[in-house]
């Protein structure tokens, strides 16, 4: 027991773990319906396109890179998804599959594109996607100017599907598992050996630049697919609904324990992330009903929560530092 | 004669400088062939043409007798060559077994196929098993490994797809006595196999002891092949200078003032620096020789306190103590480093910004910069150093590389240092800028400036200081002044073989005094 406590504690996402208790408690004492079955499965199916950005931001990071473009590659993706299911109510089969082939495509595109400026024309990641945010931005509002159009009823109940467990926590025995076996190939191998140590990779024969620019493919690809679950969840379209997932998706894979240099980390942690990011607004909300706080103070505490929640393996080193000169 | 590995003609440039010119090498089936040469003669850039990390710019490489061009170590090792890096090759956060079998690992498209894997690393972690610590297993991640441990990973990783060809660069640095006793006896059996292996080392011991040829490099020319048997250390360590024994006579220098040492050093320790005491006088330069990387850049930052020491540092004879670069310098230590686009330059400044980056201190009046005295200063710098450039406000990368390097050490010049701490100051320029800093550093001795010189280059060394202090492993280990300080001794002593008749030999770390 001893051994696997001081083992859980060694995991990178042993924080996320820790943070993610505590808000599931603190829900739990002060708002108890919470955990009603729909509530609880409303509540997740909330959380599945940051959940899918943090399992795609967390692949970018552990090869080296960082996208800032999720958010609006995502905006992109179920526009386009949208706009292929068409105005009318009923959707023929033939276009529910050709709209989400080609959200799924077009995501895994622009992640590749990402990819491509970052490993071949060697631009920095972050400026890089920060500029192809606008393009994808740009590209969304010109599928889709308006907020609107359909989503076929059999994707709005399959993010809704509750068999045994909420649709969302499905997902995320899913992701992991594939995740578990992802970490058995080559590709793995490869993806942490570019982010780790990109010289030795190469010493070593491992293809650095193409590595990379799958890494963004990925990213692009399990964005797409939270794009998908988004529009099954709100059930329309609306060209402005991604952007800020982006930055959301990066506190959750540090929350989550991934390197932000690279080469270490996991989706576990950034999964979670996801979770305690939902959280923690809600926690706050809570306080500042309880309370009877203004209103306005909510962004002011979630920022204040959320900083430290992002400093607070610095905070123990820091007063560790201090009691070992003490 | 199986012949695995036949270099033709291979040359390559570096801008101005040839790291290496129409070289001949030939390898055969179960031979070890010993690549010699000291610092820059080329022996590393024509290994590493061989494992595909260095294009060639000419000349023909044949495998087995085939004509191959390899764009990447992948390539190479397709071809059965495979290396163990003087740098090494290791992704720290990724366990032993990931490491050993990166980039080939074993198993088809649909994963790995661990048990196999498995059973290849416990049969690779064995060779070495019983000279490595405990900590030495397959899932231990590799930055919790100490040194050692870290090469012979390196080691097994390079043998762990059966090469034909097998590169040791300097593999044997790193190893205790033990270690390297078990990876001969490893060699010995692969060249049993039929195996040809390629060594490179600076321990002449070694090369004895395993080698069965030897071909030594100087100035990325290939000067001779020898079979080991028919040759001696004398004849090696002559290929290897360039020279006879004794041929070579400096002229003894000017004597310098034996007044009161500028800088006083008795070290006890530091990160890679054993106990070692120097001093340094006014008027004097004091080279620091050796191979590369025997601490002469850590003793440099130790005494510019930018690396945490323990010992006594006296300066101009009362004794400091050094905790940032900053209260050295106040002392009148002036600092230039090795790597002068990473530590030497901002790169997005102007000329006249990185002058004064580290003299603004005596151009202002209260908080007030004087800016006007400080641009006559450093343009009457600017002509003392012939620096070439447009304008002072142009940025320092219009410069070229020998009068960026001029910017470097003449921004020190603005405060008057006492002690000058010069890292390889000469690596990278051309001559002509060589020259005129060779002139400068004449001046500034004359002047009573003391000169700490660390330099890969042995010809300044013999030409510009007065005494040398070589340095192997963190250790002094010789100190040659006067007719002492000559190639055959400088290299002799850089190889950590006996001094000869004159040079002071220094065991254990123990500095005589001058």
């Amino acid at each position: 027991m001893k051994r696997l406590t001081s083992q859980l504690v060694a995991q990178p996402y042993f924080l996320a773990l820790v943070l993610m208790i505590v808000g599931f408690a603190v829900i739990a004492l002060f708002q108890p319906n919470f955990f009603q079955p729909r509530t609880f499965g409303n509540n997740l199916r909330s959380y599945l396109p940051l959940i899918c950005l943090a399992v795609a931001q967390t692949i970018v990071v552990i090869g080296g890179g960082i996208d800032l473009s999720l958010g609006a590659m995502l905006t992109l993706s179920s526009v386009v998804m949208v706009r292929t299911f068409g105005p009318e109510f009923e959707v023929p089969p033939d276009r529910i599959a050709a709209g989400i082939l080609l959200g799924l495509l077009v995501a895994t595109l622009a992640g590749a594109v990402n990819g491509w400026i970052v490993a071949y024309l060697r631009l920095q990641p972050i400026i890089a996607t920060f500029a192809t945010s606008f393009v994808w931005g740009g590209l969304a509002l010109w599928v889709l100017p308006q907020p609107g159009g359909n989503v076929p009823q059999g994707l709005q109940d399959l993010v809704r599907l509750n068999a045994l467990l909420p649709f969302t926590l499905w997902v995320v025995l899913f992701f992991g598992l594939g995740w578990y076996f992802f970490l058995r190939t080559k590709g793995a191998k490869a993806l942490f050996a570019v982010g780790g140590n990109p010289q030795a990779a190469y010493a070593s024969g491992v293809n650095v630049d193409l590595t990379r620019l799958l890494s963004y493919a990925g990213g692009g690809f399990f964005t797409g697919v939270g794009a998908l679950f988004l529009v099954g969840d709100v059930a329309t379209g609306d060209p402005l609904i991604g952007a800020p997932l982006t930055l959301a998706s990066v506190v959750t894979v540090v929350i989550g324990g991934t390197r932000l240099s690279g080469g270490a980390g996991g989706i576990y942690g950034s999964m979670m992330g996801a979770a305690v990011y939902y959280l923690l607004i809600n926690v706050v909300a809570l306080a500042v009903i309880r309370f009877g706080w203004s209103s306005q103070l909510q962004t002011l505490l979630t920022g204040i929560v959320i900083v430290l929640a992002l400093a607070g393996p610095g905070l123990v080193y820091l007063t560790q530092q201090l009691r070992r000169r003490a | 004669m199986d012949l695995l590995l036949q270099a033709h003609n291979l040359t390559k440039r570096y801008g101005a400088t040839v790291a290496l010119s129409e070289a001949d090498f030939e390898l055969r089936a179960g031979e070890v062939h010993a690549l010699l040469g000291s610092n820059g003669s080329g022996k590393s850039t024509l290994s590493k043409i061989v494992t595909g990390l260095v294009a060639p710019d000419a000349g023909e490489l044949r495998v087995g007798g085939q004509p191959r061009r390899f764009a990447s170590p992948a390539q190479a090792r397709a071809r059965g060559i495979a290396a163990v890096y003087q740098e090494l090759s290791l992704v720290p956060d990724m366990s032993v077994q990931d490491n050993l079998w990166l980039g080939h690992e074993i198993g088809g498209l649909l994963g790995i196929n661990a048990r196999e894997t498995a059973r290849k690393t416990d049969e690779l972690l064995a060779l070495f098993r019983p000279v490595a610590g405990p900590r030495f297993r397959a899932q231990t991640p590799v930055a919790e490994l100490a040194p050692d441990e870290r090469q012979l990973v390196e080691i097994l990783k390079a043998v762990g797809n059966r090469p034909r060809i097998l590169i040791l660069d300097e593999a044997t640095a790193s190893l205790g006595a033990r270690q390297v006793d078990r990876l001969f006896e490893l060699v010995s059996g692969w060249k049993a196999e039929g195996l040809g292996i390629v060594i490179v080392t600076h321990r002449m011991e070694e090369i004895f002891r395993i080698a069965d040829r030897a071909t030594v490099l100087r100035n990325g020319r290939v000067v001779g092949s020898v079979e080991m048997k028919d040759t001696t250390r004398a004849a090696l360590v002559g290929l290897i200078s360039g020279e006879a024994k004794r041929a070579l006579q400096v002229e003894a220098k000017a004597p310098a003032g034996r007044s009161l040492p500028a800088l006083e050093l008795s070290l006890r320790a530091a990160e890679r620096l054993e106990a070692l005491e120097l001093q340094v006088y006014p008027g004097e330069v004091l080279g620091l020789g050796g191979l590369q990387g025997q601490g002469q850049r850590e003793l440099l930052l130790a005494l510019f306190g930018a690396l945490t020491m323990v010992g006594e540092l006296k300066v101009g004879g009362r004794p400091h103590r050094f905790a940032h670069p900053a209260e050295a310098m106040r002392q009148g230590l002036a600092y230039v480093p090795g790597d002068r686009n990473r530590e030497g330059l901002l790169a997005t400044r102007s000329i006249f910004e990185n002058f004064m980056l580290p003299a603004w201190d005596g151009y202002k009046t209260g908080t007030v910069l004087q800016v006007e005295r400080a641009q006559k200063a450093v343009i009457e710098t600017g002509e003392r150093l012939k620096l070439k450039y447009g304008g002072l406000e142009l940025p320092i990368t219009s410069l070229s590389g020998g009068n960026a390097q001029k910017v470097v050490l003449g921004k020190w010049l603005l405060r008057h240092p006492k002690v000058l701490l010069l890292d390889d100051p000469t690596k990278g320029i051309d001559v002509g800028a060589k020259a005129e800093f060779y002139h400068l550093l004449n001046d500034l001795r004359a002047e009573g400036m003391a000169v700490i010189f660390n330099s890969s280059d042995e010809d300044e060394l013999l030409s510009l200081c007065d005494r040398v202090l070589v340095m192997l492993e963190g250790c002094i280990v010789a100190e040659l002044s006067g007719a002492a300080l000559n190639r055959a001794a400088l290299v002799e002593a850089s190889l950590g073989l006996k001094g000869e008749e004159g040079a002071k030999t220094i065991g254990g770390g123990e500095a005589s005094r001058p």
